[in-house]
């Protein structure tokens, strides 16, 4: 059953979760935005999955024998890097989190949530409109 | 981690900026202050102090992975006296004068006060985004099976 179990959506949904887990970690350096010593944290995904899809502009390796070692790669194992700043920010003496950037971050995840939803939405739609016209043939 | 981990952080920042507004609008009644209830002395500016602090109990931290028990929210930890010099005026008719004719009055800056009740404001405008944000967001996955 390809067409029901699509390849794309588990990956899109492995990154919606991320996308998920990213969302709390800008909520946890919004909600510690003046408390002194907080070192934010930072979540990272996109260029390991692009790196590990083949997307990215690196050129792809090729399997030029079968001897070579199979880059498999598994959207359920798949996981978020994350990364704390090694020192608190500080602001005319004062530690504090960027709160623009931190903004800007939680505004542009929300809008790639919403896209990748709306693929997933669209993903389903097609199917059903398959299953819909195929029985009033 | 899911939805509900990120409404509880925000919830705990705005809980937090609350305090802080609550604390500074105290310190703005209390400009004039001379007295304090039952104890001698004008009023002390007071401050919040604030420290990060686990979601979690004890127990449900370990069952999280690496990243969830790093993200945390924010918690009041205390209110702080400020020990900072009584600012003396001269008014011999005050009843709290003491016996040169000086009256002890708090040093509160209402500037510096109204800046932290507009940094708190903000910060509290942030939280409140954020959960509007998670909000949305939670609503477009609701979607997805329409």
């Amino acid at each position: 059953m390809k067409s029901l179990d699509q390849d794309h959506m588990r990956i899109v949904s492995r990154v919606m979760d991320m996308q998920l887990q990213r969302q709390n970690v800008i909520m946890g350096n919004i909600s510690n935005v003046n408390t002194p010593n907080y070192k934010p944290l930072e979540l990272k995904f996109e260029d390991e999955l692009q790196d590990a899809l083949n997307l990215d502009a690196k050129g792809k390796m090729a399997r030029t024998s079968g001897g070579h070692m199979p880059s498999i790669f598994d959207s359920g194992t798949f996981s978020a890097d994350w990364t704390r700043r090694f020192m608190p920010r500080k602001a005319h003496g004062e530690d504090r989190v960027n709160i623009d950037k931190e903004m800007v971050k939680m505004a542009q995840n929300n809008l790639q949530y919403n896209t990748l939803s709306q693929i997933t939405k669209s993903g389903y739609d097609g199917l059903k409109t398959i299953i819909a016209e195929a029985g009033k043939v | 981690m899911d939805f509900m981990t990120a409404l509880d952080l925000s919830a705990s920042g705005l809980s937090a900026e609350r305090t802080q507004l609550n604390i500074t609008a105290m310190n703005l009644a209390n400009a004039k202050t001379t007295r304090i209830a039952g104890g001698s002395g004008p009023y002390q500016r007071k401050s919040v102090i604030k420290e990060v602090s686990s979601l979690d109990d004890p127990f449900g931290k370990h069952m999280r992975t690496e990243l969830d028990r790093e993200v945390k929210g924010v918690k009041v930890k205390g209110i702080a006296t400020d020990s900072r010099p009584e600012k003396l005026v001269y008014e011999p008719g005050h009843p709290d004068a003491d016996e040169k004719g000086y009256v002890h009055y708090p040093d509160i800056n209402v500037v510096e006060e109204m800046a932290m009740m507009m940094t708190a404001q903000r910060n509290f405008d942030a939280n409140a985004t954020a959960i509007d944000t998670i909000k949305a967001m939670y609503s477009k996955a609701l979607e997805i099976g329409k």
